[in-house]
């Protein structure tokens, strides 16, 4: 019998440790393969916790002023709380970093190097306690504050976007989105914020898209320079209207005759008829291509957020909508960003730059982990052609509908755009840059139903050109 | 002298562990050892070395692995305790010492087993009143009402019951093993044990309910009934007792959930603890935080949360080992536990008589219950259940029973070789 009693224990025993080890592939369930949504569940404070004792690294502009900062909480002892001296004037490109609704901007794109735990240390535990810095690293923007709080000011109380760039270098100066939002209260006042009907949480300047209007005359003009479509000697006949087959008719605002003119003057009243049948005489191959060349289906660096821009489908388009296209009209949507840097390529002798928005990033005591250079980035239009334009775009400004923009002293170069568009009152657009001769500053601005680009958008990029060059 | 040899070795890797432990988290939480903590773990160091030293001298030759693994485990209890609180650091290191020199007479006590199956009756008296005093006069502490206060004692009655439950039912059992395994009844298409030995069953079940009901504690009652069904089943080799005990104990808590809001909180809590986790389920969502949390290598010590759960050093101190050691660290507690229940069954099988065989395996059940319980319930495999985690909970009651325990485990491995000599 005393075997008996064995194998009973045998069998229970087999069965209680069968037991614990069911229990132990269940323990390894929770901490392994349930381990992310545990982490990251809203009701988890070890985040929030988290985040309050690490002193986030800091946020400037080019000129060592704050943008977001972390500042120690008086009587916790060890805690932040993170802080935006230029609240909503620069909510879109710092973002914001909120423990319940996540991180945007900067805040996000970088969130490796401020909070000093890059991705890569945070899966090894413990052993990242070796190498890991117990403070975020400084992160140094492109962005000049002056001239963001200009702009932001200059936009009032409109929505739209501006978007400041120094041709040079591709350096962003300014990335303004209206109506904002105070990063600081993102999380007192989430629902509020993110329920607004403005969506004061898009930042329009990279992922608004819009019509871009006339403003795109100066890259058709560009093309059909260098297509041969048209010279600098050659005439155009305006009557007021285009008729296009049988049955659609492009027509100037006001059905205006602008009569015998150049190319120049055709960009100077910003003549739809002239544009319209340019981009009929190139074909929708050569505007195809044209897109390409200017880089709008080639995307940009992720720090930038930017959306993609919707092209029409080209082949597809009947010659109404070709000759829309010519004037920035038909299906086509692009953003403040991808205007300002088509500015930039007739500031810039044909070269567009690659947009960057980080400068550098800085350890605590200083020492420089990243810097980033300057880039070319495509080169759409040779130089002579460029330089063609960039003259055209100055008599915009001296002569034509840009007469909003000159300073007095100093030669700038623009174009307007009053964009149709389904929402009510057309876009205002302008871009441009200044001084012409020696470019310091791109630029593009848009006024959400603002009316007309000369009206409306022209004065504020003057007087973000009179606080970057003064 | 050859599992001498392999004691010592065993206690100063774990000394190591504890000693690497008991460093990192005072360099890190105070940024340097005091004497008093370092001394402290010395001293502690040096007890189970002198008690290996003292057994192995006086002729002992018990199981090598006993005593390593509690000092493992009573290491890292200390290691996170200190992390916690000085305070309960330093009570708990007393209670180790106190611990060890009741593991030791233990030994010695307990070296004949066999004359302790004379008082069968004396030793489940004293278990029944003990379960009985706390359910009479049991005083809530942190939750439970588990504890009696007389004049300057507190202590958990229900940590030494089980010693003493577990005595009862080996002798009563290795008596009436024959007679159990066979003295049956036929109920139409059923075969049931005969009344009169189903009547203790009953007993206990009956005790486990009231448990459950007066007490709120499904733990105990699941411990207490647990132990009695399996070690009547390892007794008798009839499955029957297990299906009856099953039987009985979901028959009776279904009436409970029905009967009483706090089991049907419980279960309730179990089953979806999402529904509310700001509220009854908070435990239970915190240590499943701290657990997720901690991932496959753990924050590391002292870079974890663990006071973001109540009552973290007893009852849910297996979520901090979830939390800053990581999986890598539960896993490997879990595999200790295991090792020693895997020996404790060996100590049970190797054993010629069938009351120290039952003895033995009974302590092993108990032991594998137990933590199967309280793991369980702080990962929510199981509904929660207010128990500790054997030498690794805070707890003096628990410390001190657990050593006897061990104690016992360790003469009942000399009995074996002894025997074979």
């Amino acid at each position: 019998m005393k075997n008996d009693l064995l194998a009973n224990i045998r069998r229970t025993a087999y069965i209680l440790m069968g037991l614990l080890v069911i229990l132990i592939v269940y323990i390894s369930y929770v901490q392994i393969f349930e381990q992310e949504f545990l982490k990251g569940h809203s009701l988890n404070r070890r985040n929030i916790e988290a985040a309050a004792t690490i002193p986030r690294g800091k946020i400037l502009d080019r000129n060592g002023e704050k943008l977001a900062v972390s500042l120690p909480i008086k009587d916790e002892k060890g805690r932040f709380r993170r802080e935006y001296p230029f609240g909503s004037v620069a909510a879109h490109v710092v973002g914001y970093d909120s423990v319940q609704y996540g991180k945007a901007g900067i805040e996000s794109s970088l969130n490796g190097y401020l909070s000093g735990m890059n991705s890569l240390g945070r899966s090894f535990g413990p052993l990242a306690r070796l190498f890991g810095t117990k403070t975020g690293n400084d992160v140094v923007l492109t962005i000049d504050s002056s001239i963001q709080t200009i702009a932001y000011q200059a936009l009032g109380n409109r929505r739209g976007a501006v978007v400041a760039i120094d041709p040079r270098t591709g350096a962003i100066l300014a990335m303004v989105s209206k109506p904002s939002f105070n990063p600081a209260e993102i999380s007192s006042q989430w629902d509020n914020i993110a329920s607004s009907k403005d969506a004061p949480l898009l930042n329009r300047a990279s992922q608004g898209l819009y019509p871009p209007g006339s403003i795109l005359k100066v890259m058709v003009a560009e093309a059909a320079l260098s297509e041969r479509i048209a010279s600098a000697n050659s005439f155009f006949d305006c009557t007021g209207s285009l008729a296009i087959g049988k049955d659609y008719t492009l027509s100037e605002d006001k059905q205006i005759a602008h009569g015998h003119l150049s190319l120049k003057e055709a960009l100077a009243v910003s003549c739809n008829v002239t544009f319209g049948r340019l981009a009929l005489d190139l074909g929708r191959n050569k505007m195809e291509k044209t897109f390409q060349r200017y880089g709008f289906i080639k995307p940009l660096p992720d720090e930038l957020q930017e959306s993609a821009c919707k092209l029409p489908k080209f082949n597809n388009l009947s010659d109404g909508d070709l000759a829309q296209l010519g004037i920035g009209q038909a299906s086509l949507l692009v953003t403040p960003l991808r205007m300002a840097m088509l500015a930039d390529v007739f500031a810039n002798h044909g070269v567009m730059m690659k947009p960057f928005l980080v400068q550098k990033i800085v350890t605590v005591d200083g020492s420089v982990i990243e810097q980033y250079e300057p880039e070319k980035w495509i080169s759409p239009a040779n130089e002579n052609l460029a330089n063609q334009v960039a003259a055209m775009m100055i008599e915009v400004v001296e002569e034509g509908t840009g007469s909003a923009a000159q300073i007095q002293g100093i030669k700038v170069a623009g174009k307007t755009g009053t964009a149709e568009n389904p929402h009510g009152d057309p876009h205002a657009w302008f871009i441009g840059f200044a001084p012409a001769e020696n470019p310091q500053i791109a630029l593009a601005v848009i006024v959400e139903n603002g009316g007309s680009g000369g009206g409306a958008a022209a004065p504020i990029a003057r007087k973000i050109f009179l606080q970057a060059l003064h | 002298m050859e599992t001498g040899k392999q004691e010592r070795n065993l206690l100063l890797i774990s000394g190591l562990i504890t000693g690497s432990g008991i460093l990192t988290v005072s360099f890190l939480a105070k940024g340097s050892l005091d004497y008093a903590t370092g001394g402290i773990v010395a001293g502690i160091w040096m007890a189970f070395l002198l008690v290996h030293l003292f057994l192995r001298t006086t002729g002992h030759n018990g199981d090598p692995v006993l005593l390593p693994v509690a000092s493992v485990l009573t290491g890292l209890g200390l290691t996170l305790l200190l992390r916690l609180s000085s305070d309960l650091f330093y009570l708990q290191a007393l209670w180790l010492v106190i611990g060890l020199a009741v593991f030791t007479g233990t030994v010695f006590i307990f070296q004949n087993p066999d004359r302790f199956a004379g008082y069968k009756y004396v030793l489940g008296g004293i278990g029944l009143i003990l379960l009985l005093s706390a359910i009479l006069f049991g005083v809530d502490i942190g939750g439970h009402r588990s504890w009696i206060i007389v004049g300057p004692v507190r202590f958990q009655p229900s940590e030494f019951a089980k010693l003493f439950v577990i005595l009862f039912l080996a002798a009563y059992l290795s008596e009436r093993r024959e007679v159990i395994a066979f003295a049956t009844r036929r109920y139409g298409p059923l075969v049931l044990p005969q009344p009169r030995f189903i009547a203790p069953l009953m007993a206990v079940w009956m005790l486990a309910m009231v448990m459950l009901v007066a007490q709120r504690d499904l733990g105990s009652a699941l411990l207490y009934f647990g132990i009695t069904v399996i070690m009547t089943y390892m007794a008798s080799g009839r499955f029957t007792y297990i299906a009856l005990g099953a039987f009985l104990f979901l028959a009776g808590s279904t009436l409970c959930y029905f009967l009483y809001s706090h089991v049907q909180v419980r279960v309730d809590i179990w089953l979806d603890p999402w529904k509310d986790p700001n509220g009854k389920a908070y435990q239970v969502v915190q240590s499943l935080f701290a657990l997720g949390s901690g991932g496959i290598l753990g924050t590391g010590l002292t870079y974890g949360y663990p006071k973001m759960i109540p009552e973290v050093h007893t009852d849910f101190i297996f979520a901090v080992i979830g939390e800053e050691l990581g999986f890598v660290g539960s896993a490997a507690v879990m595999l200790v536990y295991l090792l020693f229940i895997y020996r404790s069954f060996r100590i049970a099988m190797k054993t010629v008589n069938s009351f120290s065989t039952l003895v033995a395996a009974g302590l092993a059940v108990f032991l594998a219950l137990q933590v199967f319980l309280i793991v369980g319930g702080v990962t929510k495999f199981f509904p929660l259940t207010g128990i500790t985690l054997p030498w690794v909970s805070y707890g003096g009651s628990s410390m001190v029973a657990n050593f006897v325990l061990l104690g016992m485990l360790y003469s009942i491995s000399e009995v074996r070789r002894n025997h074979e000599k």
